[in-house]
């Protein structure tokens, strides 16, 4: 199975922006500092309404901070959206997007700030994992769990436990049965009444009694390759990310051993923590005791240096007459690689002066992403989507 | 909301979800208090409880404040649900600190939990005792921790030793020397993740205490790899700085690298280095390199604003490192081992590891092994777009400091669709960086696609970096002006129909970089301005075209083809001249009076013709800075004008022209060449700190220690001879920095001669004008230590010129980068001070008793807390008052609450004052009474007992009393600002009127006694010193600008808080013109940022 990607593709998200009159309420509580290093985290929803809020340390941060956060994306737009450390009056904030929703921390003092961005990105990891996708209702309505697991995965500003296996045994995650029982009954409980095995055994990312009937372990290598093509459609940079991930379902605690036939093209590799470092200093070998069922064993990158093109081609043309003009595009397969090509998607944005578009394919769907520009009314910014579903030639 | 396409899409998977949330908790979000809460707290049913408590935690998430449940969620702390128990510990950790007393009620039940046999139990127990952080039960929590840091579930001593920084946070200095000890003991557990925890508690408990790591290093270092990933960020550091503060840097590592190479480098500035350049042919780029590279070390061990300001005042003070300093990373085991663990955490899978350990080889490892490093941090480019940015900022400093080791990896830092414009300028910045001969091909190639780019900020950036390219690499400057030239004909082409201020922008910068290519060698690059003036008729853009003429005049003499086309195209811009902007107008007589005093010869009478034209053109202009400037021009260079119309007046003023002569010829011909390189002054940080990214210290930045200042207590006794050899080592190490000053005299004698110069220059300025006294730096009076009586009661007005007097050799006003300005010192003021006054007690109120007060500028010697004030009794009655006395309200009403408010501060509010037996009718007394107030805000309520009445009144607090003036000098003064950036910082502007009616007299008056200047400084500084307990650091005037134009006068005041004597700053800069209302900004940086912002609001209030 090889998932092709040939740029790196952006989730456009849109905002829609709602007025807050509201002033700054500056605390009048003298600040006391302290030298923990997260003392809050903030949830916003794609309005700005803040979802949650938990507090990590005894100087509590006021929600205003919130609304000041609000104010400046209204006001500088998506490239503050970009930005991931952001220094307010009163704080260093730290911000994460995902699926809409905004995780904000905020420090006073020093800390590694890529600790922090990381930390946000594992937060929204396991609430995907746990609710199942992200969005405003969805963590609305699993409120009480959100802040379990915030509570367990942060202490005083610091990690404390993050292991996603680990949680999901001290936190159970909602789950169908739970919610009918809740229903029927009105009474359901998901906090552990015991603690995880798993803590103080010496791989803290398993548990120690799991029993399968079938000792299976599926690995899938995806890959994804990053291609820069210039105007004359040479190849200016061509590299390829590939990730080892791997669903293992195996009684006990299985000691497993994976090679590779050539590990000698690899660049880079980053592995889970699991993947023993000695053996692969010595012998390039994949030791590791994996964690119970899907997780991404290490991933891997390589420029390729050999390869004169991608796989595809995609051509631009572009012809204009007064005020309309005509682009095709035209996508295809250069070499044939022995395999069907299928979910090809193309993506590309339009300047901020089209007006309006009417777009085809001969094969596969187009979709228009439109993101309307507050400030001029009759222009809209056009993301055009071309998807060309089971394109095979 | 927006219509947008996929709306139908949308209100299908809500309807959808909605099926989704029944069983879910999503009715308690969207109404929490549908239902009574309270008797559901106090169910007997878990169920009911627990819904109960989900309630107030929705209403806590959507921020209500539901402190008043209290009480009744504590109660149900000692309920053996587990969940019951989560939750309430939820809510208790989230109101404790606003609710100490209730909270003290949950104690028994920790404490039962904490011997349960359920280690979830006893952890989250301990969590969340330590969590509500209560000073009363601090030592039974210190006991619960020593228990828990030997429990046998590592879950529980991994919850024992982040409840450390917990305890540390309630500042209990009795205590200390226990937590230490904790953490000590549990530094040694078995358990990687215990480690991992405790390093977090160790940096923040005691991070100095290297005794600590010193024991378990070795230990420490091969554990690292096992820690959790958390804990490896802040292990790493701990292990960094212990290394460093235990052996000092690597002689073979970059640093020491850096180091020498700057010794060199010193020992070549001081014989002359630019004709050793010159000889040579060193790059000047590369000198420019290993100077920053230099500051980059050693901003790491002192912090960069330490470094900075050192700098500024004394140029070449440097920490001295003797060779003692250094250690081998082969010979050194301490070493080795750290770098050998730390490099497998380059494949982490979380980023600040791989980002904290690059850190680590990056100070510490060999030059030769370096490159480890490169290949993992730009996997991390890839990892998420989040930390793509903080990335891209650390590789921007290594890639300064050691360009060649990105040099090969160029192509990773071409930008994507994707990247955000603050990821795309970075990649810019470092492309240029590491650019070689080998690679800028590509890159250049790369750059003509981002001029293409729709963000049109990003273009002009493209421009600004081929510019900064082609600087770099002297051979590509011609291919890269190629191409900027082809910009500046195809974008003229454009800006014809539309022209867009963006596109104007692209346009500009493409100039700006040809005249800085162009700047490097003229002579070689005339083609280049021949075109750009061919150009000209089809560039609009005002600001392009003003560059385009100052090149003219600037080359006009550079090679063949310039010279001879010069007067046609002058004779252009002369025809051109009325339908410029006024900027290009002043470019144009700028170009025209250079070529006009560096003519000779046979075009002489035509260019002085379109000079004289221009000239009087401009003399007629709208705009009064152009017809100021024409009216200059005309008369410095009269000579080269209308030598003949004028010739009875030449007679006159031979001298005069002289002077004039030689002044244009100072003006114009000397081309400012030497300029010196741009100072080095970027602010570094260590790598991964968030201080780099957001390019201040923020509060809690450590640099790293200095090297070798610890000996480690477990290796003392065997490294007693060591000792004394480092003994004797640093004893010299001083001589040696004395030499080295010695030797550096060469330097610090410049300087000398410089305030001579200054001094002699003052004093033939002194005989002008008495009434401004120019001092030389030295006659500063000792402001640390200066009286203030003293110093106000002198009556004087010194002046004396921040700048060095020198003719103004910069050619062309555009390149004066700083505006000059004066300083004055007001030393009178003092006297004329008057306090305001406030009343306490009206006589009619108070049966004729009248009670004033003001506050007292004196400071209170009983307590830091203690504010005093003046209050001045007068009886207004015609009977005589008796038995008057001041007391706080509390006392007589409820005296416990008072002994209890005493036990937390041991100073009362009121400071109890004598009894004033009686008052006759008229009579008026004196007090000085010293109060505590809670808040600097807030009214203390306080009772006047008389005549055996009480009548109640409220002493209102000032916070401008709640300062001390701190006396510092104005370096002292900027030192600290700098200190203070961001969010210790505020303005607001006003409106001030104060010394316009003082004027206004004056001018019915016709007698000016007095500058206009200084009446406004001083209404402003008087205003502020009635207002307020401060101190006057300085006023600085502007003196460049017009008779009285007030903008940039700017007055210092400096103060610290009385409480905890942080200092606070004060900075007031007026705009506007004296004889009106000026427009004033007050500055106030302050760490305590809420008294700051309200000191800031009550300056204003009484400034305007």
């Amino acid at each position: 199975q090889t998932k092709l990607l040939l740029f790196p593709l952006s989730s456009s998200c849109s905002a829609s922006f709602h007025s807050s009159g509201e002033t700054q309420i500056v605390s009048e509580q003298a600040i006391q500092r302290e030298e923990t290093m997260l003392q809050c985290i903030f949830l916003l929803s794609d309005s700005g309404e803040v979802m949650l809020e938990k507090q990590l340390t005894g100087n509590r941060v006021d929600r205003s901070i919130c609304v000041w956060f609000w104010d400046q994306l209204l006001s500088h737009g998506d490239s503050f959206k970009q930005q991931p450390v952001i220094a307010s009056p009163t704080h260093y904030l730290f911000q994460v997007v995902r699926e809409g929703i905004t995780f904000l921390a905020c420090t006073q003092v020093e800390m590694p700030p890529l600790m922090a961005i990381e930390f946000l990105c594992r937060v929204a990891d396991v609430l995907s994992d746990y609710l199942e996708g992200l969005n405003e209702d969805v963590i609305k309505d699993n409120f009480i769990i959100v802040y379990e697991l915030l509570d367990e995965m942060m202490d005083n500003g610091h990690p404390l436990t993050t292991e996603p296996n680990i949680l999901r045994e001290m936190i159970a995650p909602p789950n169908i049965v739970s919610k009918m029982l809740s229903v029927v009954t009105g009474n359901s409980s998901n906090v552990s009444e015991t603690l995880p095995g798993a803590t103080s055994s010496c791989v803290p990312w398993r548990t120690t009694d799991i029993k399968y009937a079938n000792n299976e372990v599926y690995v899938d290598l995806v890959e994804e390759m990053d291609a820069i093509i210039n105007r004359d459609g040479i190849l200016v940079k061509c590299e390829v990310f590939g990730e080892v991930q791997v669903n293992s379902h195996i009684t006990g605690v299985p000691d497993l051993a994976l090679s590779f036939v050539n590990p000698s093209v690899l660049d880079d590799v980053r592995f889970h923590p699991c993947v023993r470092y000695r053996p692969w200093e010595s012998y390039q070998i994949l030791s590791f005791v994996p964690p119970d069922g899907q997780f991404k064993l290490m991933s891997y990158r390589f420029r390729v240096r050999k390869l004169k093109s991608i796989p595809l081609y995609v051509k631009p043309q572009i012809t204009s007459d007064g005020g309309s003009s005509r682009i095709s595009v035209m996508v295809g397969i250069r070499n044939d690689p022995g395999k069907a090509i299928d979910s090809i998607s193309v993506q590309f944005q339009l300047p901020s002066c089209v007006s309006s578009t009417d777009l085809t394919a001969n094969h596969g769907v187009v979709n228009v992403l439109s993101n309307k520009v507050p400030t001029y009314v009759r222009s809209y910014e056009v993301v055009l989507k071309l998807i060309l579903l089971s394109y095979c030639v | 909301m927006f219509p947008q396409f996929g709306a139908t899409a949308d209100t299908l998977s809500k309807a959808s979800t909605i099926m989704f949330r029944i069983g879910t908790d999503a009715h308690l979000y969207d109404d929490p208090e549908d239902v009574n809460i309270a008797p559901l707290l106090d169910s007997k049913f878990d169920s009911e409880k627990c819904e109960a408590l989900k309630r107030l935690l929705a209403l806590i998430a959507q921020g209500f404040d539901v402190s008043n449940f209290f009480p009744q969620v504590v109660k149900n702390v000692a309920s053996h649900s587990l969940e019951v128990k989560k939750l309430v510990y939820l809510y208790l950790l989230h109101y404790a600190q606003k609710r100490p007393n209730e909270a003290l009620l949950s104690i028994n039940s920790f404490q039962k939990d904490l011997g349960d046999t359920n280690p979830l139990v006893r952890a989250w127990a301990l969590r969340t005792m330590a969590g509500i952080r209560l000073h009363a039960i601090a030592p039974l929590v210190l006991v619960a921790v020593g228990k828990c840091a030997r429990d046998p579930s590592v879950y529980v001593r991994k919850c024992a030793a982040s409840a450390l920084p917990k305890l540390h946070d309630l500042r209990l200095q009795e205590h200390s020397s226990t937590i230490e000890e904790i953490v000590g003991t549990l530094l040694t557990d078995n358990s990687p993740a215990v480690v991992g925890a405790t390093a977090a508690a160790f940096s923040s408990v005691c991070p100095n205490n290297y005794s600590l790591i010193g024991k378990n290093y070795k230990r420490l270092c091969t554990i690292l790899p096992d820690v959790e990933e958390w804990g490896q960020i802040v292990l790493i550091g701990i292990l960094l700085r212990y290394v460093i503060a235990r052996h000092g840097l690597v002689k073979q590592s970059m640093m020491f690298h850096l180091h020498s190479k700057e010794h060199s480098s010193s020992e070549n500035d001081d014989s002359d280095a630019d004709s050793k350049f010159g000889k040579e042919g060193i790059d000047p780029s590369k000198k420019y390199d290993s100077e920053l590279a230099s500051m980059i070390y050693r901003c790491y061990i002192e912090g960069p604003d330490d470094y900075l300001s050192r700098s500024s005042y004394s140029n070449k003070v440097f920490l001295t490192f003797s060779g003692a300093k250094f250690t081998s990373s082969k010979n050194n085991e301490d070493v080795k081992i750290l770098l050998q663990c730390t490099s497998p955490l380059f494949w982490s899978n979380n980023s600040a590891v791989v980002l904290a350990a690059a850190g680590v080889h990056w100070i510490m490892a060999p030059k030769e092994n370096i490159e480890r490093i490169v290949k993992p941090l730009l996997f991390l480019l890839r990892s998420s777009r989040n930390s793509n940015y903080v990335v891209l900022c650390n590789i921007q400093v290594f890639a300064k400091a050691m360009p060649y080791l990105f040099a090969s990896h160029f192509e990773n830092f071409f930008i994507l669709s994707t990247d955000s414009y603050q990821t795309k300028a970075l990649k810019l910045e470092i492309l240029c960086t590491i650019s070689t001969d080998s690679s800028i091909a590509s890159i250049l190639k790369e750059f003509q696609d981002y001029i293409r780019d729709p963000d049109r900020r990003f273009a002009a950036d493209t421009v600004a970096a081929i510019g900064l390219c082609a600087l770099q690499l002297p051979k590509m400057a011609s291919t890269c002006l190629e191409g900027l030239l082809a910009l500046t004909r195809q974008d003229s082409f454009t800006s014809d129909a539309r022209a867009s201020e963006e596109e104007a922008g692209v346009l500009v910068q493409a100039i700006m970089s040809i005249k800085m290519i162009v700047k490097q060698d003229p002579p070689s690059h005339e083609k280049v301005i021949v075109q750009l003036v061919r150009n000209l008729d089809s560039i609009k853009v005002p600001a392009a075209r003003a560059i385009i003429i100052w090149m003219l005049g600037e080359y006009s003499k550079v090679g063949e083809i310039i010279p001879k086309m010069l007067i046609t195209v002058l004779k252009y811009i002369a025809w051109s001249f009325t339908s410029e902007s006024s900027e290009t107008k002043l470019q144009t007589l700028n170009t025209v009076a250079k070529i006009l005093s560096n003519s000779k010869g046979g075009d002489l009478e035509t260019l002085t013709k379109i000079g004289c034209y221009v000239l009087e053109l401009a003399e007629c202009d709208m705009n009064y800075v152009v017809r100021g400037r024409g009216c200059f021009f005309r008369k410095l260079l009269s000579s080269h004008l209308g030598s003949k119309k004028l010739e009875d007046e030449v007679v006159a003023s031979s001298q005069n022209e002289g002077l004039l002569n030689v002044l244009a010829e100072h003006m114009f011909h000397e081309q400012a060449t030497q300029q010196s390189p741009v100072p080095v002054n970027y602010r570094v940080y260590l790598p991964g700190s968030l201080s780099q990214i957001v390019l201040h210290a923020a509060p809690g930045y450590e640099p790293l220690p200095k090297p070798c200042t610890i000996l480690d207590d477990a290796d003392a006794e065997a490294e007693v001879s060591e000792q004394d050899g480092s003994d004797s080592f640093t004893g010299s190490l001083d001589e040696e920095s004395g030499s080295y000053n010695g030797s550096d005299n060469s330097v610090a004698s410049g300087g000398n001669t410089d305030n001579g110069k200054t001094g002699s220059s003052s004093e033939d300025e002194n005989i002008q004008d008495p009434l401004i006294q120019i001092s030389d730096e030295n006659h500063l009076r000792p402001a640390g230590s200066a009286d203030l009586e003293e110093l106000m009661s002198r009556r004087d007005l010194e002046t004396w010129l921040d700048d060095q007097p020198s003719l103004p050799n910069s050619s062309i006003p555009e390149q004066s980068k700083v505006p000059r300005s004066a300083r004055i010192s007001i030393k009178d003021i003092g006297k004329r001070v008057i306090p305001k006054t406030y009343e306490l007690l009206d006589p009619a109120n108070g049966n004729g008793m009248k009670v004033d007060y003001t506050f007292s500028s004196e400071v209170s010697t009983i307590s830091p807390h203690v504010i005093t004030i003046q209050a001045s009794f007068e009886n207004c009655s015609s009977e005589t008052i008796s038995n008057i006395v001041l007391k706080h309200e509390d006392f007589t009403t409820k005296p416990s609450d008072s002994s209890e408010s005493s036990s937390q501060d041991d100073v009362p509010a009121l400071i109890p004052m004598e009894e004033i037996t009686s008052l006759e009718p008229g009579q008026a007394t004196r007090e000085t009474i010293h109060v505590r107030f809670h808040h600097h805000l807030l009214p203390l309520k306080l009772v006047i007992y008389f005549n055996g009445k009480s009548h109640p009144v409220k002493l209102r607090p000032d916070i401008g009393y709640f300062v001390k003036p701190l006396p510092m000098d104005v370096d002292a003064f900027k030192d600290k600002e700098s200190h203070l950036p961001g969010m210790f910082e505020c303005t607001r502007s006003c409106i001030f009127k104060g010394h316009v009616d003082y004027l206004n007299k004056e001018k019915g008056n016709h007698t000016f006694a007095k500058d206009k200047f200084l009446v406004v400084c001083e209404s402003i500084a008087l205003t502020m010193l009635s207002n307020a307990n401060i101190f006057l650091v300085s006023v600085d005037m502007p003196i460049a600008a017009k008779h009285d134009d007030a903008s940039g006068l700017c007055l210092r005041f400096s103060s610290e808080i009385l409480s905890n004597s942080a200092p606070c700053l004060i900075t007031i800069t007026a705009e506007g013109i004296c004889s009106e209302p000026l427009n004033v900004v007050v500055k106030v940086n302050c760490e305590e940022t809420v008294f700051g912002l309200n000191l800031l609001n009550r300056i204003v209030n009484s400034l305007s």
